[in-house]
């Protein structure tokens, strides 16, 4: 079916976005597209909306708020078993008995699984060995000490930076190793005709996902056929993972369901179901009854992987006029025992300079990183963004103007001088410390980058949209809300598309029952799924304007649907009575994602800005975030009041990052010290500065709607700014995150010095 | 948990008789012995709820010779907001209620149960670790291990922190604590709950088994007395205390007359600083006599390797205090 406005030769958009407030020029674009055949008719700059950019509150929000939106966590059932995993205690060996039958003997013991063979690798403290469902927790853990495991001890070494391959440290923590050869002619020529070079080395200790709602699940067999209420951030990866795994395990399925209606967050840590996932589907199995498994605080810091620590250095020299000419870069990454520790930096600043970069993994015997928001950027870019304000200051340039001078992006040198202007950066340069002063004060900047413009998915993801006789209509996707919005978005996109009250859609995400759609990482939900969500009612709409045109005799062509009626300009059908054509049988259509339009989007990637303000306590050492200022670009701005949520979060976190939070591991265990709240910091309300966000949203021209995601953009920013507003502050930079008191009295004893 | 008996008493009698028993645990709020008990770090056979005494043992309440007395169920909110806590020379005791945890804990914690803390070690308190406290194995883990937030003063064969934040205060106050044990009521000063040699295997108090404590008193203070309690944290709230300080002083014709000088958080036991605070009595206040006293008062510090910024961030607590009290 071809929509009538869809020429063969393309649709032209318009591309962009008006001037900033403030600012003069719309950097706007004409172009060409070329629509899939049956596809909505893009969105573009010129577009006005009903629904969407508007500021409205979360669907869910009251369910949520309430209790009635029910977790993996909440799930229960007759009969339901509790269960736990017997952890390693060993942070390396192997396994070399393991002695389940008096465990199985216990009172209330239904099942016990052995996770690892006898001979297997025990890779880190915390790694599963076997797991128990009993009638309580508390009779599953009397259960579970008894289990005896023995193993054949190896050596372990929990720090990446002594293992091996790690590079030489000098006792200030700058790294005490030539650079490599490879490569090395160009950018070493670079730098030695500069003006000004500057080298330094920073670190980054590890973060963890500490997702509010732990990973686990609830199982429920009927038969052969498998109901799984899990906790993830990749429905249809898991049902694939565990399919394979279960199947594997010689176990008789024919169906397997994934519920994750509701996700208590995850920020990459739940992609994969996990032994615990894995072990929660074989306990029920094994039990014939249904278990729930959900991790312990200290199991969720210790064995669902980290943002890894990274150690970084950089060198670069500008030249007389501050152009950076040459940049050399490398990192090492705590990989844990296996995994990337990847670390990625601004490639931006450096469009004419000779650049180099490397990055090794380095490992050791913990729990690997999985993906964390953004996966090596908010390390990367404190390294970077700290190390330019360095060289800037060295080369006696405005962090501000330094930026300007390299940043070879339009957009953010838009964002640049519009944050400067919102947040009073001059106003925060000039301020002055006084030479005694007992607090100091300072600002500081970063940059922002993300690239996901959303996949189509093989085959294409769907949407099911489904419009009711009672004027009700449903928007259906089984990928996962983890909690930013997507139920939202579907909901506006829907009520947009349909030109109806959004209290009309009722979306539903999370069971593999419904169609697919990608994996909660980089950002992909939103891009992926909005213009399939979009095409789906755009089809149900087709459907209801015909029967409208019919039931009124007039053109289908001249039949639109807003404003909450259905008809032509002369007459007119009620949103509510026009649905009342439809009969017992909705209109159940499947949306389709689309590969996104051919040629060259406004913007490959998003921008971002962000700047802090600090005043630190010089007797203390303790570092007050006061004020942070963001501008993110997303695409189109669909539900305001939630990308600015998603921006506002990822500030929030990054004020964690850059001054709390830490893994702190005891190296002769190898067990985590701080796997609880209370010694794991992470920034309280009373630590907030005065966040403020505002959306640039723009017309991308990638697909019918041309929106990102917000899961990775802004989080690259803000530790980077808070790193830079310290050293502004203190005129010394604390090239080692969190920036804890030690390190501030340290850094103000060797200004001293 | 491990199932236990609960004992649930009508009468402070009934209470002190069940504490007796061996194996016994008595449970104020509950805020840090339940988690315990849940990771299986302490598992009594019976544990007595004093709670259901709250009538006898809590409130706030001053006598005609101006002495306060604190009941030990009253709670951190409680305390904070009775109109008696007002008094300039009770400050430091309002402050350090009132900066302890958050409202949630503070709403439910009792005063006899943050002065009884266990410690926070995490050495301590992990069952996959044996250390020293307790005798649970040979050393001290801390010691040589991960203890940026242990003692850098007073330690002897465990560097564990008393982590008590009313503590401090009461001692500056000067005040005394009453307990019930085996009918006899007992008043003591209050640096008597805490152990003499703060070693391994000594808990954090020294009460007798089943003793029970019922009241905190601090006496009327001398006219012209001002107090003051500082601590620093690597969080704003929530967090806690990596120093901490209470101080009183009596300030006549402009210079003291006398004072006294607590730290909390940086020891095994918080620490009284006598000399430090006898830099003060005879002088006016002055910058250069507080960074003294300050020095005076981590003197003879031990730190670990990972928290001499203890030293830094305490003298400054030490000085923070001193001006606040002096303002």
């Amino acid at each position: 079916m071809t929509s009538p406005s869809q020429p063969r030769d393309g649709v032209e958009i318009t591309m962009g976005y008006r001037a900033l407030p403030g600012q003069q020029e719309d950097r706007l674009e004409k172009r060409t597209v070329q629509p899939a055949a049956g596809d909505a008719p893009p969105w573009d700059a010129n577009t006005t909306f009903a629904v969407v950019g508007r500021d409205l509150d979360r669907v869910d929000g009251l369910a949520k708020a309430s209790g009635r939106a029910k977790y993996a966590y909440d799930m229960t059932f007759p009969g339901l078993l509790q269960a736990m995993i017997l952890r390693s205690k060993v942070a390396r060996g192997k396994l070399t008995g393991l002695e389940l039958d008096e465990a199985r003997r216990m009172p209330g013991i239904a099942a016990v699984v052995a996770l690892k063979e006898i001979g297997a690798k025990v890779r880190f403290v915390g790694d599963g060995i076997a797991a128990v469902a009993g009638t309580n927790v508390h009779l599953v853990r009397d259960a579970i000490e008894k289990i005896r495991a023995d193993y054949e001890i190896e050596e372990h070494n929990v720090d990446y930076l002594v293992a091996e391959n790690a590079p030489l440290l000098a006792g200030d923590g700058q790294i005490d190793e030539p650079w490599p050869e490879k490569d090395a002619a160009d950018v070493e020529a670079a730098l030695a005709k500069a003006a000004i070079q500057h080298t330094a080395t920073y670190r980054v200790e590890v973060q963890t996902h500490s997702s509010l709602e732990t990973h686990g699940g609830v199982a429920k067999w009927n038969g052969n056929e498998l109901d799984l209420w899990l906790s993830t951030q990749a429905t249809f990866g898991c049902r694939g993972e565990l399919m394979r795994a279960l199947q594997g395990k010689g176990i008789d399925i024919a169906a397997l369901t994934i519920h994750a209606e509701f996700v208590g967050g995850g920020f990459g840590s739940k992609i994969s179901a996990g032994v615990e996932g894995l072990a929660v589907c074989l306990l029920a199995h094994a039990a014939q009854a249904p278990v729930k498994l959900m991790l312990d605080r200290f199991e969720e810091h210790t064995t669902t992987g980290n943002r890894p620590g990274a150690l970084m250095q950089a060198r670069a020299g500008v030249d007389e006029k501050g152009k950076i000419v040459a940049f050399d870069w490398r990192s090492w990454g705590h990989a844990g025992f296996t995994g990337s520790g990847g670390v990625a930096v601004p490639n931006y600043y450096t469009g004419d300079a000779k650049v180099r970069r490397d990055h090794k993994d380095l490992n050791c015997d913990t729990d690997p990183p999985r993906p964390m928001r953004a996966p090596g950027y908010p390390q990367g870019w404190f390294g970077a963004e700290l190390f330019l304000d360095e060289l800037a200051t060295k080369a006696g340039i405005d962090p501000l103007t330094f930026r300007l001078q390299n940043d070879r992006e339009q957009i953010r040198q838009d964002q640049w001088r519009f944050a400067a202007q919102r947040f009073g950066w001059e106003q925060g340069r000039a301020r002055q410390n006084a030479a005694n002063a007992r607090v100091l004060w300072g600002v500081g900047l970063s940059s922002a980058r993300w690239g996901n413009l959303g996949n189509p998915g093989r085959p294409p993801h769907g949407i099911t949209c489904r419009i009711h006789q009672d004027g009700s209509v449903e928007t259906r996707s089984g990928a996962q809300d983890i909690g930013v919005g997507l139920k939202t978005v579907m909901a506006m996109l829907t009520a947009e598309e349909l030109g109806i009250d959004v209290k009309l859609v009722k979306a539903t995400t999370g069971h593999t029952s419904d169609p697919s759609g990608p994996a909660s990482g980089g950002s992909t939900v939103t891009p992926s799924l909005s213009p399939a969500t979009r095409h789906a009612a755009f089809l149900g709409k087709q459907q209801l304007v015909e029967l409208v045109a019919k039931h009124l005799g007039v053109p289908v062509a001249d039949v639109d649907c807003k404003g909450g009626s259905v008809g032509t300009t002369k007459a007119r059908l009620p949103w509510a009575e026009a649905c009342k054509l439809i009969g017992p049988n909705p209109i159940d259509v499947r949306g389709q994602r689309f590969a996104n339009y051919d040629g060259r989007p406004f913007h490959g990637s998003q921008c971002g800005v962000q700047m802090a303000e600090v005043a630190i306590d010089t007797t203390t050492g303790f570092v007050r975030v006061t004020r942070m200022f963001g501008i993110q670009d997303c695409g189109l701005v669909i539900a305001k009041k939630l990308a600015e949520s998603q921006v506002l979060g990822a500030m929030i976190q990054g004020v964690s990052y850059a001054l709390h939070e830490q893994r702190i591991m005891d190296k002769r265990s190898g067990r985590m010290l701080n796997g609880d709240f209370l010694r794991y910091k992470i920034t309280g309300s009373q630590d907030l500065p005065e966040l403020e966000c505002h959306m640039h949203s723009l017309a991308n021209g990638h697909d019918s709607v041309g929106a990102a995601g917000l899961g990775e953009p802004p989080s690259v920013a803000s530790a980077a700014a808070i790193a830079n507003a310290v050293f502004h502050a203190l005129g010394t930079p604390v090239r080692h995150l969190p920036i804890t008191p030690d390190k501030v009295l340290q850094a103000l004893a060797s200004r001293k010095g | 948990m491990k199932p236990f008996t609960y004992v649930v008493p009508k009468t402070l009698a009934e209470a002190a008789e069940a504490g007796k028993q061996a194996n016994t645990l008595l449970k104020g709020a509950g805020i840090d012995l339940v988690d315990r008990m849940k990771e299986r770090l302490q598992t009594p056979e019976r544990v007595v709820n004093l709670l259901p005494l709250k009538d006898d043992l809590a409130g706030v309440a001053v006598d005609a010779n101006g002495e306060l007395r604190i009941g030990a169920l009253t709670t951190l909110t409680q305390l904070e907001q009775h109109q008696a806590l007002a008094a300039p020379e009770l400050a430091a005791l309002r402050a350090s209620a009132a900066m302890t945890a958050t409202p949630h804990v503070r709403n439910r914690a009792t005063v006899a149960g943050n002065i009884l803390q266990f410690t926070r070690c995490w050495y301590v308190r992990s069952e996959a670790f044996h250390c020293l406290h307790g005798g649970r194995g040979p050393t001290c883990l801390a010691m040589t291990g991960e203890n940026r937030f242990h003692a850098v003063l007073g330690w002897q064969d465990c560097v564990r922190v008393h982590p008590s934040n009313l503590a401090p205060p009461l001692l500056a106050l000067d005040a005394e604590y009453s307990t019930l044990l085996d009918g006899k009521t007992r008043r003591r000063k209050l640096s008597e709950l805490f152990p003499a040699e703060p070693r391994a295997q000594n808990p954090e108090h020294t009460l007798a088994a089943g003793e029970i404590v019922t009241a905190l008193h601090v006496p009327k203070q001398p006219a012209n007395a001002r107090s003051a309690y500082c601590e620093s944290r690597e969080k704003q709230s929530f967090d806690w205390a990596t120093t901490a300080c209470a101080v009183r002083v009596v300030l006549d014709g402009g210079k003291f007359t006398a004072a006294d000088v607590v730290l909390g958080a940086v020891a095994p036991n918080p620490l009284p600083r006598p000399k430090a605070a006898a830099l003060l009595v005879g002088q006016a206040p002055s910058p250069a006599l507080f960074q003294k006293v300050a020095a005076a008062a981590f003197a003879d510090a031990s730190p670990l390797a990972h928290n001499d910024y203890k030293l830094v961030v305490g003298k400054a607590i030490v000085v923070q205090a001193l001006e606040e009290a002096t303002r």
